[in-house]
């Protein structure tokens, strides 16, 4: 039998994992384990020295696995697996222990989180002796992206992928490219024409040679994987199939409808128009009330649907310096009119938004602030049918005051586009609360998902302003670029394995693989696992009813010696 | 409609000396640094959301800027350089006109040649009567035993005590109609109900602080306060003594210098002296918070008052020293200053703060008394309402 | 001494255990007895291991996939629930109170969520008090 020699690393993190876990007390009693032949704590494992340390470690003791109780593995264990590949170890003879962001930042209690970080690290050393050595497995990619939605971020993107010559399948669902910009009259801070900008962009990707644009259509099915991937396309006449190698969504979103505000009464009065309708009178060059007048008082209200648990809890980013560009406009277009700038808090981020708010705070404007949360204006349409009064707690002077003003602009929210769900589902990611798409991390990876091959970008990620898109848009198409420059991607290796002298046919598992990756084989009378097509979630093995498959990584003697490992030393040292 | 949001009155409040809009993006920090802060009183930033917002029956109903003493602190404080003091400046000089009636003081404020019209007006009218009235003696009346000049002889003390009486009525008139009319503003219109004994357990107050200045004491600036004491003090001894006693204070006798005719006269003119060069050098030197900007009412006021010592001064040693036609002639004189600075200055101007802070303070009072009688009813209310459900 | 119960619990590794990370990267506070096994989906989780786990004396088991629709395998979490309801059926036949063995879904955005769910089932183990499985099997060993 193999003689197991592990090594144990325990970090610190600095002082985010020591000051709630007694490091040094972890490792006195990890070393006691069996089989554990080095225990060590370290100032920051996942350094260049750190790692170093376990290279020169496995080189000197002839360690054959590793454990490092450090942060969680979603952040590190690739970091680790390397440093095994480095010392010439099987990177899957590795387990890691999260006694971070599971325990030193969540617990209060010194004594009990050392205690708990015990037990984990007690787990992973159980649990490691059970790995086993699995190879890497890579795939031909494809060299074609399929782009989800024409909006800046889709047009951005598709553009850069294209320019270095690489076939780009774009699909709109509408008839036009363009997006929530093409709406657009002028673009903030620098009131530039938004117009100029997108047309350009549109004629750009409308005549480049390597980009296919599929209007008015549809993704109905999208299988594979990373490098592989197929899609079933439809529009009215025809239905296609499609193969590319990666996915880049950019679906955008859309305007929230403010008709379900009570206190506004949208659709119900007058004049009161949203920041769509506005922008649409300002592309045909005429600010006009109902009655075909120029307001003499014009009311701006933020923040319409946003910030707001009844409606969105997000910002929805851009209003703020939408206002103020409307403020800009209104005020050179009619510099008599008196402007009332109803806002929550004033969000200028960006390049040279502050100083937006700063000069558009000389025009003719008043600037009010209101409570988003608690307190919204009233609008009530006065006798005269002319004006309409609103009615709020101005909070920065605490007095419940009155507006009278002949048109009122609602700053309306954007909103996720509403078969995100949709998309999601059928690209394999996930959307939160608020229907927008989940990014593989929220600081250190904002355009991969947790699906390998599958990008977001734009506003269907969060709502965001025209160069944060195209930023996203580029850093997409760049990661997607490398993995065709490579040529080759690296797939899951902890896949699923039927073991033929077992398994008695019954085929349970195919029934609930949900990529149909296990076929039954007639001749043996066994069921057999594609390995390209099997993604590892384990759900066959846990079907199984003869234990015949193994769910590579995650065995069934793994996770017992870890709940065993976890236990025990919960009980050793209550 | 009650506290609409009016853009236009910025337009208004400019002409009072409000300069810089915009400036203030309510940070607070003003209101930190004021001296005067208290729960419920936030100097002077709710002022000037108040002044930004246009609401016009807000800012009549607001105490706060009666209260500040332009200490200046939160001026140097303000990281938007917004000029909090000078707004609550500007804001003083509006309320003056928005609780004048007559809306002399609007004009005052509004128009530099209104003001100097009026001052010429009333000098014009003080010449004619002085021309009238006075009577020149013979040559031999005109040096008293002591050697001084017999200034009763050309001016009859009587004649020119009628005129103070007059003018006393007048100026009185108008300074407690304003009175009335800023009680109105501040308490009536406001809704605030004031329990009648309050308005004699809060008088005391008003007293002490017409005499003491003491909110003023609050301020960092101590000598500033000393120099505005000896100011006030000075001036309203003077104030007494030429309009009630002038038959007592304007003899042709001269007194030893010890008489208490003389020493009066004299600390109220060194302090009306000291105190006017000791403002004209602060204003024109623009380093303190409260001197950095002036409106040029200011200016007037602080030339007029200035001179009106200077030329009280003159007709004192001119007349000790004998020297008759210069006496006569600079004492007219200083009637044409001194009579327009009184007309113009107390009912519509500058000196009606003098007459405005302490009602102020005591009509705060009034209010708090009245805020306090409202908390314990609704208490009692509340009690009452558990009593009855236990 | 007061007894201090252990809950063992089992995250899949898309939505719930990134729901605790992310719990972590807040600050969020919540009970410390609680110890996560990652598996890579809800899917995965056998019946064997939540029965094993009561043998070696866990107090309670949470169960944790991402929310219905949301599963990165799309209908894990789906398999989870059918044969999560069984189970509980047969632990509760075994004695074992039902409010000992959970499931939930957690999203990768729900870290605050995630984080009262433990002390709200803390809590609730600890007033069931400590779970007899394990010394029984014990004794009639
Ligand atoms: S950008 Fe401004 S108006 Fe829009 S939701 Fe955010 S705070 Fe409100
Ligand atoms: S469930 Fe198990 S026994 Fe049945 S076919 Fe699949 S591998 Fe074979
Ligand atoms: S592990 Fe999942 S994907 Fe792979 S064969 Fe089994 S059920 Fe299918
Ligand atoms: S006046 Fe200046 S210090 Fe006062 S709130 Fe405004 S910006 Fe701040
Ligand atoms: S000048 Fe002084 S008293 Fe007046 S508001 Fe400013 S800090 Fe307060
Ligand atoms: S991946 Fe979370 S339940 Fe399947």
């Amino acid at each position: 039998m193999e003689e197991y020699r592990i090594g144990v690393y325990i970090c610190w993190c600095g002082t985010n994992i020591a000051m709630m876990v007694d490091v040094e007390a972890v490792v006195e009693e990890i070393k006691k384990l069996p089989n554990v032949t080095i225990a060590k704590d370290y100032k920051y494992m996942c350094s260049d020295p750190g790692q170093d340390l376990i290279v020169k470690d496995i080189k000197e003791h002839h360690l054959n696995r590793i454990v490092v109780a450090a942060c969680s593995p979603r952040m590190h264990e690739p970091t680790f697996r390397k440093a095994l590949e480095n010392a010439g170890l099987n990177p899957y003879f590795f387990e890691m222990a999260n006694i971070r962001e599971q325990v030193s930042w969540v617990h209060t209690d010194r004594i009990e989180a050392t205690r708990k970080a015990k037990g984990l690290v007690a787990g992973a050393v159980k649990r490691v002796v059970h790995h086993k050595a699995l190879n890497k497995r890579y795939v031909d990619i494809h060299p074609a992206t399929l782009i989800i939605g024409a909006g800046v971020a889709g047009m951005s993107a598709a553009l850069e992928i294209a320019d270095s010559g690489q076939k780009v399948h774009l699909v709109e669902q509408c008839n036009q490219l363009g997006g929530m910009v093409r709406k657009v009259d002028l673009n903030y801070p620098y009131l530039n024409s938004s117009r100029q900008t997108i047309s350009q962009l549109i004629k750009n990707t409308e005549e480049h040679p390597d980009i296919q644009i599929y209007t008015e259509s549809k993704i109905d099915k999208i299988s594979g994987y990373i490098g592989n991937f197929r899609a079933l396309l439809s529009n009215h006449q025809e239905q296609r199939e499609l193969e590319f190698g990666n996915i880049l969504i950019a679906t955008g979103l859309k305007s929230f409808d403010p008709s379900i505000i009570e206190n506004y009464g949208y659709k119900r009065i007058p004049n009161v128009i949203t920041s769509a309708d506005f922008e649409k009178m300002l592309y045909s060059g005429l600010i006009h009330c109902e009655n075909g007048k120029e307001p003499g008082n014009i009311a701006i209200i933020h923040c319409v649907g946003s910030r707001n648990e009844n409606y969105h809890p997000y910002c929805s980013r851009t209003c703020c310096m939408t206002a103020l560009k409307y403020i800009n406009q209104i005020s050179s277009a009619a510099p008599e009119c008196n402007i009332y700038d109803i806002y929550a808090d004033m969000r200028a981020i960006g390049k040279d938004c502050e100083e937006l708010y700063a000069s558009t705070s000389k025009k003719n404007v008043m600037f009010l602030m209101f409570d988003q949360q608690h307190d919204l204006p009233v609008i009530k349409q006065n006798g005269n049918g002319k004006t309409v009064s609103i009615e709020f707690t101005e909070l920065l002077s605490g007095e419940s005051i009155h507006i009278q003003a002949n048109m009122v602009v609602l700053m309306t929210a954007v909103e996720s586009q509403a078969n995100n769900k949709e998309i999601a589902h059928l690209a394999g990611i996930s959307t939160d609360k608020n229907g927008f798409f989940i990014e593989k991390h929220p600081k250190l990876d904002p355009v991969a998902t947790t699906t390998e091959g599958v990008y977001i970008a734009g506003t269907c990620q969060s709502p965001k302003d025209i160069p944060d898109s195209i930023v996203q848009a580029k850093a997409a198409a760049a990661r997607i670029l490398a993995t065709i420059a490579k040529g080759k991607v690296q797939v899951e290796v902890t896949t699923a394995q039927v073991n033929e002298d077992i398994c008695c046919g019954c085929q349970c598992c195919a029934s609930v693989c949900p990529y149909s990756a296990i076929s039954y084989n007639e001749d043996k009378k066994v069921s057999e696992v594609n390995e390209i097509l099997c993604k590892g979630c384990g759900t066959c093995a846990s079907a199984c009813p003869s234990g015949a498959i193994v769910s590579k990584h995650f065995t069934d003697n793994q996770i017992l010696s870890q709940i065993t490992g976890v236990l025990e030393m919960q009980i050793e040292t209550a | 409609m009650e506290n609409l949001v009016n853009p236009k009155l910025r337009d208004e409040l400019k002409k009072f000396g409000v300069q810089d809009w915009e400036g203030c993006y309510h940070c607070g920090q003003c209101t930190a640094n004021c001296p005067l802060t208290e729960q419920g009183q936030l100097f002077p930033r709710k002022d000037i959301r108040s002044m930004q917002m246009g609401l016009k029956k807000t800012l009549a109903g607001s105490l706060e800027p009666w209260l500040c003493y332009y200490c200046g602190d939160c001026s140097k404080e303000c990281p938007r350089n917004a000029n909090p003091g000078e707004m609550m400046m500007a804001l003083r000089r509006y309320l003056t006109s928005v609780y004048d009636w007559t809306g002399i003081s609007k004009l005052i404020y509004n128009s530099k040649i209104a003001e100097f019209a009026l001052i010429f007006i009333i000098a014009a009218l003080v010449l004619i009567l002085s021309i009238i009235y006075s009577q020149v003696p013979d040559r031999s009346l005109w040096i008293t035993p002591e050697g001084g000049v017999a200034i009763n002889q050309f001016f009859p003390v009587e004649y020119v005590h009628f005129g103070d009486m007059v003018m006393f009525v007048l100026l009185a008139g108008l300074l407690i109609s304003n009175i009335v009319n800023m009680y109105f503003k501040v308490i009536v219109n406001q809704g605030i109900k004031v329990h009648f004994i309050n308005y004699f357990t809060e008088f005391w107050a008003l007293i002490w602080n017409f005499i003491s200045q003491k909110k003023f004491s609050k301020c960092d600036s101590k000598p500033y306060w000393y120099v505005h004491l000896f100011l006030v003090t000075a001036y309203v001894t003077l104030f007494v003594m030429v309009v009630a006693f002038l038959t007592w204070f304007q003899t042709d006798t001269i007194y030893a210098w010890y008489h208490p005719q003389r020493i009066l006269g004299y600390y109220a003119t060194l302090g009306l002296f000291a105190g006017t060069l000791y403002f004209i050098y602060q204003r024109s030197r623009k380093t303190k918070e409260n001197s950095k900007h002036s409106h040029y009412t200011d200016w007037t006021f602080i030339v007029l008052l200035f001179l009106s010592t200077l030329s009280g001064i003159l007709v004192h040693v001119f007349r000790i020293n004998g020297m008759a036609l210069a006496t006569y002639y600079i004492y007219i004189a200083h009637l044409m200053i001194l009579t327009p600075m009184l007309m113009i200055e107390v009912p519509f101007s500058k000196w009606s703060h003098l007459a405005y802070r302490p009602f102020a303070i005591y009509f705060a009072r009034l209010k708090k008394a009245a805020e306090n009688k409202q908390k314990e009813a609704n208490m009692e209310a509340t009690y009452k309402l558990k009593e009855s459900i236990a | 001494m007061n007894y201090k119960p252990t809950i063992i619990g089992f995250l899949c590794n898309w939505c719930s255990y990134t729901g605790a990370d992310l719990a972590g990267t807040s600050r969020q506070k919540y009970e410390d007895k609680i110890r996560i096994i990652r598996v890579m989906c809800s899917g995965r989780i056998e019946p064997t291991f939540v029965l094993d786990a009561f043998r070696k004396g866990a107090d309670g088991i949470l169960i944790c996939g991402c929310h219905p629709g949301d599963c990165h395998y799309h209908e894990g979490n789906y398999k989870c629930l059918r044969r999560f309801h069984l189970l509980q059926k047969y632990t509760q036949q075994m004695g074992i109170e039902k409010e000992r063995l959970r499931l939930e879904w957690i999203s990768a955005s729900e870290g605050k969520e995630f984080a009262e769910l433990v002390d709200e089932m803390s809590e609730k183990i600890a007033s069931l008090g400590k779970c007899m499985v394990k010394e029984t099997l014990d004794t009639y060993r």
